[in-house]
Formats: C-alpha cells, sequence, structure tokens
C-alpha cells in the first residue's frame, strides 16, 4: 500500500487517527485509480467543525519539483470526516467518500484535457459544483457508500440556479463518464446564460475560503 | 396525567440523537476557531459550505418546532383555567397547529435540501423554557424568546432563499414567518394581560425571557453584524409587539452572550480537554 504523509500527526483537537486516515487514503487513491508514483501529503484542518466542510487539491507536476516526482497536496477541513450527530466523533464512511472524491480530481488534475483547469483556490463556485457533480456520480459508479445525488443537487442549484437548464446540465453531469476541464466550462456557460438571478453588485476582492492562509501565501 | 413532562422523556425515535448545550461550549475546538478568521458568519450562497450550513439551520428548525409544539401543548395542558384562562390555552392550539404546520413543512424543506430527518442533532434547550411553571414564564421563555428567535431565523432562511432563487425555500419560510409573528404577538398581548394588576411577576418573566434570550443566543449566533449567522429581524418584531427599546436589549445580549462564550472556551481550553499530544 503506498505511503501517504497525514498533517498533523498526532490530532490535538480531535480524536482523530492519522494511520487511520492515511490507511482510507491509500485505499482510495487505489479506487480513484490515481497514480501510484505521485507523492501525496494530506492536511486535516481540525479547527474546523461540521457543517464547515472543503476540499482543496493541488498537483504540483514533476517537472516542477526537485525530487522529480509529481506530488499532490490535499487540504481537507476536519469537518468533512466529523459525524453530523456527534461533534469530534470521526465517521470512517464519509471520510471514506470524502476522500475517494478527492483522488478522483486530483486524478483529473494530471490528464492534460484538464491542462486548462485553474487552481481549485481559484475556481469559482459554478466551476467547482460542476466538477463536484461529475465528480460524485463517478464515485457512486466506484460504488462509494454514502453518494447522495439529492444532497449534492442542492449545492449544485445554489451556484448554477433553480431551474431546468441547470437541471439537465446536474444530470449529464453526474452520469457523465470522461470530461475535459472545457467540457466543464461548457456546462457551466450553459447554465449561466439560463440563470436570471441578480449578480452581486460587489465582489470580494480576496474569494473568502475556510482554509487558513498559507504563510507563504501571505508574505507573496 | 402527569403535568410538567420532564425534556428526556420526550417521544423521539431511533433517528434522533440528543445533545446539550455543554457539549457545544467545550468543544476543544473553539478557541482555534474563534482565532481564525472565516470572514462574514452570515448564512448566504455564496460562503463556503452555504449548503451544509444552511441544512443544519434548517434541521436545527425542524427539531426547533417539534418542540414548540410540544411545549405549546403541554401548556394547553399543564394548567387549570384559573391559572391560564380558556382563551389563553386556544391561543396555544392554535399554535399547536401552526407548529405541526412547520413540522410537516420543515421535514419536506430538508427533504428539498437533500438533507433528511435525524442528520443532526438535537438539543432540547427549546423545550426546556416550556418547562417553567408559571404561565406567564413560558410566554416569555417560548413565544417572546423562542418564537421571536424563530422570526430571526426565518428571516435570515427567507432571505437565503432569495439570493440564491430557491423559491421553495423563500416562499415556505415567509409562510411560517408569517406564524411566528403571530406567535410572538400572542405572548406579548398575554403578558401584557396576565400581569396588568401584578408588575413583580410580569418582571419576573421578563426576566426568565432576557435568560433564554441570552442562552439562545448561542454565543453570536443571532445579532446585528456580519459575526452574527442569524440576524434580527427588527421589521418583523416590531410588528410582533416588541418595542425599539427592547430590541435594543436583546442586540447587547447577544453581545454578551458572544463575549461569555469566548471566554467559557478560552477557559475550557485551558483547562485542558484536546486530545492527541
Amino acid at each position: 500500500m503506498r505511503a501517504i504523509r497525514v498533517v498533523p500527526n498526532p490530532f490535538e483537537l480531535v480524536p482523530y487517527d492519522a494511520d487511520t486516515i492515511a490507511g482510507l487514503a491509500a485505499e482510495a487513491a487505489a479506487l480513484a485509480g490515481f497514480p501510484d508514483d505521485v507523492s501525496v501529503t494530506l492536511e486535516i484542518d481540525e479547527v474546523l467543525p461540521h457543517p464547515l466542510t472543503g476540499t482543496f487539491v493541488e498537483v504540483t507536476p514533476e517537472a516542477e519539483r526537485a525530487g522529480g516526482t509529481s506530488h499532490l497536496d490535499v487540504w481537507m477541513s476536519g469537518a468533512n470526516f466529523e459525524d453530523p450527530k456527534r461533534p469530534v466523533k470521526f465517521q470512517e464512511e464519509l471520510a471514506r467518500a470524502e476522500l475517494v472524491r478527492a483522488f478522483l480530481r486530483a486524478a483529473d488534475r494530471l490528464r492534460p484535457e484538464f491542462a486548462g483547469a485553474v487552481g481549485d483556490e481559484d475556481l469559482s463556485d459554478r466551476q467547482r459544483a460542476a466538477w463536484d457533480v461529475w465528480t460524485e456520480g463517478r464515485a457512486e459508479r466506484l460504488g462509494v457508500p454514502g453518494t447522495r445525488p439529492d444532497r449534492l443537487r442542492y449545492h449544485y442549484r445554489l451556484h448554477h440556479g433553480f431551474n431546468d437548464v441547470a437541471d439537465a446540465a446536474f444530470d449529464r453531469l453526474w452520469a457523465a463518464d470522461a470530461l475535459s476541464w472545457d467540457d466543464l466550462e461548457r456546462a457551466c456557460a450553459e447554465t449561466a446564460a439560463a440563470d436570471t438571478r441578480a449578480r452581486p453588485k460587489k465582489t470580494a476582492l480576496r474569494k473568502e475560503q475556510l482554509r487558513a492562509p498559507r504563510p507563504d501565501a501571505a508574505s507573496a | 396525567m402527569r403535568k410538567i413532562f420532564p425534556p428526556n422523556e420526550l417521544a423521539r425515535d431511533e433517528r434522533f440523537v440528543r445533545t446539550k448545550i455543554e457539549d457545544r461550549v467545550f468543544d476543544p475546538r473553539n478557541v482555534a476557531l474563534i482565532e481564525r478568521d472565516l470572514g462574514s458568519a452570515k448564512l448566504e450562497p455564496s460562503r463556503p459550505a452555504a449548503a451544509d450550513r444552511a441544512r443544519s439551520l434548517m434541521h436545527g428548525i425542524f427539531v426547533g418546532e417539534i418542540q414548540a409544539l410540544e411545549g405549546a401543548g403541554r401548556t394547553c395542558f399543564d394548567f387549570d383555567d384559573q391559572e391560564a384562562p380558556f382563551s389563553l390555552k386556544l391561543d396555544m392550539a392554535r399554535q399547536c397547529w401552526d407548529e405541526s404546520r412547520h413540522v410537516e413543512i420543515s421535514v419536506k424543506l430538508g427533504e428539498w435540501m437533500g438533507s433528511e430527518i435525524g442528520e443532526f442533532t438535537e438539543s432540547t434547550f427549546l423545550y426546556e423554557a416550556a418547562c417553567a411553571d408559571d404561565p406567564v414564564m413560558r410566554l416569555c421563555g417560548v413565544n417572546r424568546a423562542l418564537e421571536g428567535l424563530a422570526i430571526d431565523v426565518f428571516n435570515t432562511m427567507k432571505e437565503f432563499g432569495d439570493v440564491a432563487g430557491d423559491p421553495v425555500l423563500e416562499f415556505c419560510e415567509d409562510w411560517m414567518l408569517a406564524d411566528e409573528v403571530t406567535h410572538v404577538k400572542m405572548g406579548s398581548d398575554w403578558l401584557r394581560r396576565l400581569t396588568e394588576h401584578d408588575p413583580e411577576r410580569r418582571n419576573r418573566a421578563l426576566e426568565f425571557q432576557r435568560t433564554v434570550d441570552k442562552i439562545f443566543s448561542l454565543g453570536g449566533f443571532r445579532g446585528e453584524s456580519d459575526e452574527n449567522p442569524v440576524h434580527l429581524a427588527r421589521k418583523f418584531r416590531r410588528m410582533a409587539g416588541f418595542d425599539e427599546a427592547e430590541m435594543d436589549e436583546l442586540v447587547e445580549i447577544s453581545k454578551q452572550a458572544q463575549a461569555d462564550a469566548e471566554a467559557m472556551a478560552t477557559a475550557a481550553a485551558e483547562g485542558g480537554g484536546a486530545y492527541g499530544a
């Protein structure tokens, strides 16, 4: 089984076990078809409670790394693994599903068809929601328990609109086997054209995120 | 049949998991969470994890409606006609009908949002406020404090539905909001009538209301700044019989509750209670 570095180890604020999570992550990577020769660091933000969920994946290609191999950094909110009914309690089924989703999207990022995709932190809500739908649909077909189209549909509708065009795009994204970044962009353009909701007059200078700013980002 | 039914014996099936307010107050993550700049706490579709936050709040509304139904039902039964006039009980019976409708609406809204009954925890402190042995206290604690909070929450969810373009959520919340204004007004009217010649009883009841308001501010849950997920709905509260001074006081109570919660979180962290190393 591949080695995955989990941060923090040990956890200090929640009773999560880094070795258990590393094992689940390795299984999830295999199920998602994520290549073995890419090293992985999985950072769990143990400060965030349910419902403050979130995931970012970031792939650094081989050419940009001194070690000569590609690397994947995954950031996940601790809330992604937390039983909604029992604060601070780790829920394994939830963790499995969240990890498979993260590795499916990370595997997408390694494909040339996703070369044009901006980094996770710069994705618009619409782009991210569309990608999440395609990801969750694939996870369901892989037999991952806990995949819920109704649940994701609400998240998707918040960003694509409550209308028939958006719903039809959801169904196509969910059922798709192979898509490219351009396909996701086209789906987003289609739902944006049908979206009659008022746009916010002001946009934030920095997109709001649950993830704490990284020291290097702050000094840049 | 016994009167003043204890909260721990409320009928619930296996889907419901109960939590205590202390679990939230003494969560070891609280201090670090307070220190983390998460931006505005206002419930908006563009905020991270908006769908999960909205579902969680919707489930809180759902269990709150069940308990409001149970509380109003108890008030119909727990007092004789000397303690609580028959017309007050008629109002409470009407409220039971409203609350049961709200429970059904909330279940359907939860499904619409991709949630389900029992997905989140239930804490019974709403019902606990309905266990006071004086009907005037119940009217202040439940109808004025908690149904008042319901006005704020429903208005927040209605605005969320409006901004998100979710016609179902916006419409349902608007209808429930109308009922809540009536429930709060019932509390305001009966408080005035039952304590017309007993200012001391009125003061006791209003003090109880302040206590409940503080508990239900949940460390900054409700207020008037972007730090508060739920905003005070002044217009609707005015319609329900609140005056400006009462609403200003409520804002101060919420600020105090937030400061208290932060102090408790810090004290809990200093006293240990974390995991790992």
